[in-house]
């Protein structure tokens, strides 16, 4: 009854026990329960009081059921962590702590189990296991090694990674100075230990991209950084990183290497090449463009577009051209181009504009290369020129032989013909008629030579030396010795030139162009009016020209304007024989580097246009 | 001798003028012997003749150079005139620029009329062969 009483009162007393705990016989029933035990693990099971423990916890091993087995014969073995899964299937975690169960006279009847709600601290422990792990696994793979000293003991601490890069044995104990030693001699240990004593003495953390020499003997970048920590305001030690950079800086080095050869190349090219974004706006130039656009840096051009460059009808060209390359996607190659810069500078470039592609294969900008090609199409200009006259002059003088040919064969067949004519002729009179005859064309023949002598004289510029002559005072003379002429025909000469107007030319050849054109004016009169000849002229910085314009007869051009110089190739006395003056006239205005354009309508009058050219 | 009523020269050049009428008064027996000094001359009297139903040459002797209207141009315009009678027109030059006988060779072909190039200076021979019927 005692006993029972004992036992009821104890079971009262385990009952009201605050932690989890039961007691189980050997044959593993449960005998008591603290009710925190049967409210936290009964109510799934519906288990109670004399129930098998293993009812309670199905899973329960049997590594678990020998541990238990050790209890009972009393060796209490330490017991681990048991997972619980409980009835609103969340999973819990316990430690199992036992002891053994005695009776009064020392006999082990079963086991006292305990149990603690660990489940907070096994997640942090997997939490922090898992974070551990992730951060080895970060340190390996970024190749970033921790460190920590402390101050007070002096000791060093490296992580793996950290002894991994320094190529050392896990084993290998660092101190401060022997870390220090591995840094290259130089730059890069005079800079840790620098970095290391205004730790010490400022606080100052540091990030330092160095050299070290592993203890294999290999130099290595790495990035080392070191911050102080403090305890209650005072230092006691630092932690910091340890990073293997050194492919990084090697890559680094290797693009910096291209990028210099790429950009040695580009600025020394004899090209400009220019790199542009989807608005048309430079992004890169090389030195040709920026000397081309007269900038003394890269920098002042970054950014501009077309607008800013160039003359508006030019920017406009180029943009719609850019916009075009990049939406079409089609490069232009080798394309001639004109452009006009601000200051209406015009340059020819032959152009290439390239898209530049994304990795989808769209345009984000495009590279411009252009050569100025202006010096190139100056030379061709120049080239053409010179073909041209060349041939000009070829054809001058295949006409002039032909003249020459045609006049002196006319000449001389008149001469055959005079002389058969005499040798059979008996009338005395008719021998008389046909030896004056013989007599004009030998004057004639002289005439002719002396005109042909007259024309080769202009073309090979003999005594071509311009002068400035008074136009004003130049007419009035020309007027004088034309005097008898103008008076008999009751022509009128006028001008608008002022008293001292002047102009560059051959003064000679002057007086001719004027006597030529007054009297060509003066003989096609127009029989219904008297002749009113008017010259003005209209000076010019390169070219100056002369008009000379008659109330004449007027030409039908479109029947013979290819005549009026050039056409009437004998050269003859005679008085209606304007073939000559005209030729010569013609001659010698293109001989002055200038020409001569006419104006006519028949029955109202000619207009000759002298260009004299003022230049050379 | 052959008869014709009337024969012209074309010519800007007395001295071919003369030599022409001189050979021709030797080997012809001709009413009147006319002579232009330029083609536009010579041509704007022809068509006046035609107009009119006058007498037109039935020989011509034709210059090439001259000033004006040339021998070429000459030929052109009177080749479109709807003369019936074949002319004969005998180009007397001192040219010999082969051009000059290409064009001959163009006009030959393109009219009824007869044309014959021949080059300075003529003879008496030339002439007679100058004045057969064309």
């Amino acid at each position: 009854m005692l006993k029972d009483l004992k036992i009821q009162s104890t079971s009262y007393l385990i009952k009201q026990l605050p932690t989890l705990t039961v007691f189980v016989d050997t044959d593993f029933n449960i005998i008591h329960a603290s009710d925190n035990w049967l409210f936290t693990f009964g109510e799934k099971s519906t288990s109670t009081i004399g129930d098998s423990l293993f009812s309670v916890f199905s899973e329960l091993n049997s590594k678990w059921k020998k541990v238990l087995m050790g209890c009972f014969e009393g060796k209490c073995s330490p017991i681990g962590i048991q997972k619980y899964t409980d009835i609103s299937n969340q999973v819990k975690w316990y430690k199992w702590s036992n002891t053994c169960w005695y009776d009064e006279n020392e006999n082990i009847i079963g086991a006292i189990i305990q149990m603690n709600d660990v489940t907070d601290a096994v997640e942090n422990e997997r939490e922090l296991r898992k974070t551990k792990v992730q951060l080895k696994q970060h340190s390996e793979i970024s190749k970033t090694g921790r460190w920590e000293y402390d101050i007070e003991k002096d000791e060093i601490t490296w992580c793996d990674t950290t002894k991994a890069i320094h190529e050392v044995p896990s084993s290998f104990v660092p101190r401060l100075d022997t870390s220090i030693q591995f840094y290259k001699e130089g730059y890069s240990r005079n800079a840790i230990s620098m970095a290391v004593f205004e730790g010490q003495e400022k606080g100052r953390a540091w990030s330092l991209k160095l050299q070290i020499i592993t203890a294999t003997g290999k130099e290595k970048w790495v990035l080392a950084t070191g911050k102080p920590y403090y305890e209650k305001g005072k230092l006691i030690g630092f932690t910091g990183t340890f990073q293997d950079i050194d492919e990084q800086v090697l890559a680094n080095n290797e693009i910096k290497k291209s990028e210099k050869l790429l950009r040695t190349l580009i600025d020394n090219l004899p090209l400009n090449v220019y790199v542009k974004d989807i608005n048309s706006k430079k992004i890169l130039v090389n030195k040709a463009e920026c000397i081309y656009l007269g900038a003394k840096n890269e920098s002042e051009l970054i950014g501009k577009d077309n607008f800013d460059i160039y003359d508006i009808e030019t920017a406009k060209k180029f943009t719609e051209q850019d916009m075009k390359v990049m939406s079409d996607l089609v490069p232009i190659l080798g394309e001639e181009m004109v452009s006009i810069d601000k200051k209406g500078v015009e340059t020819t470039f032959l152009t290439s504009k390239i898209p530049l592609l994304d990795e989808r294969g769209r345009a984000n900008g495009l590279i411009g290369i252009s050569v100025d090609i202006t010096s190139i199409k100056q030379k061709e200009k120049e080239l053409r020129n010179l073909i041209d006259v060349t041939s000009l002059q070829n054809k001058k003088i295949i006409n002039f032989a032909h003249i020459v040919s045609h006049n002196l064969r006319s000449h001389s067949a008149n001469f055959s013909m005079l002389l058969d004519f005499l040798r059979h002729e008996n009338d005395e009179d008719e021998k008389q008629k046909i030896l004056g005859m013989l007599n004009n064309a030998s004057g004639n023949l002289l005439e002719t030579i002396e005109n042909l002598n007259e024309v080769l004289a202009i073309n090979t510029n003999i005594n071509v030396e311009k002068k400035v002559i008074n136009l004003f005072e130049k007419l009035k003379s020309v007027e004088k010795n034309l005097a008898n002429v103008i008076f008999e025909n009751q022509a009128q000469i006028e001008s608008d030139f002022h008293l001292d107007q002047t102009i560059k030319t051959v003064p000679a050849y002057l007086e001719s162009i004027l006597m030529n054109f007054i009297t060509n004016g003066i003989k096609y009169k127009h029989p219904e009016r008297k002749p009113v000849i008017s010259l003005s002229l209209e000076k010019g910085k390169l070219v100056s020209i002369l008009t000379i314009k008659d109330n004449g007869l007027g030409i039908d051009l479109m029947k013979y304007g290819n005549k009026l110089f050039g056409m009437y190739k004998t050269f003859h006395a005679h008085e209606n024989a304007r073939g000559m003056g005209l030729y010569i006239t013609k001659n010698q205005v293109e001989a002055m580097g200038g020409k001569i354009e006419v104006e006519s309508n028949v029955g109202v009058g000619t207009t000759f246009k002298i260009f004299f050219n003022e230049e050379i | 001798m052959r008869k014709f009523k009337f024969i012209s020269i074309i010519d800007d050049d007395p001295i071919t003028i003369f030599g022409i009428k001189k050979l021709l008064s030797c080997v012809v027996d001709c009413d009147s012997i006319e002579a232009y000094k330029d083609g536009k001359i010579a041509f704007d009297t022809f068509r006046k003749k035609f107009e009119h139903d006058e007498d037109i040459p039935e020989v011509i002797f034709l210059d090439i150079n001259m000033p004006i209207m040339d021998g070429w141009q000459f030929l052109e315009e009177f080749i479109k005139l709807p003369i019936k009678k074949r002319i004969r027109i005998n180009i007397v030059t001192s040219s010999i620029d082969p051009f000059d006988k290409e064009k001959w060779s163009y006009f030959k072909d393109s009219t009824h009329h007869v044309i014959t190039y021949n080059n300075k200076p003529i003879n008496r021979e030339e002439i007679a062969e100058m004045t057969k019927e064309a």
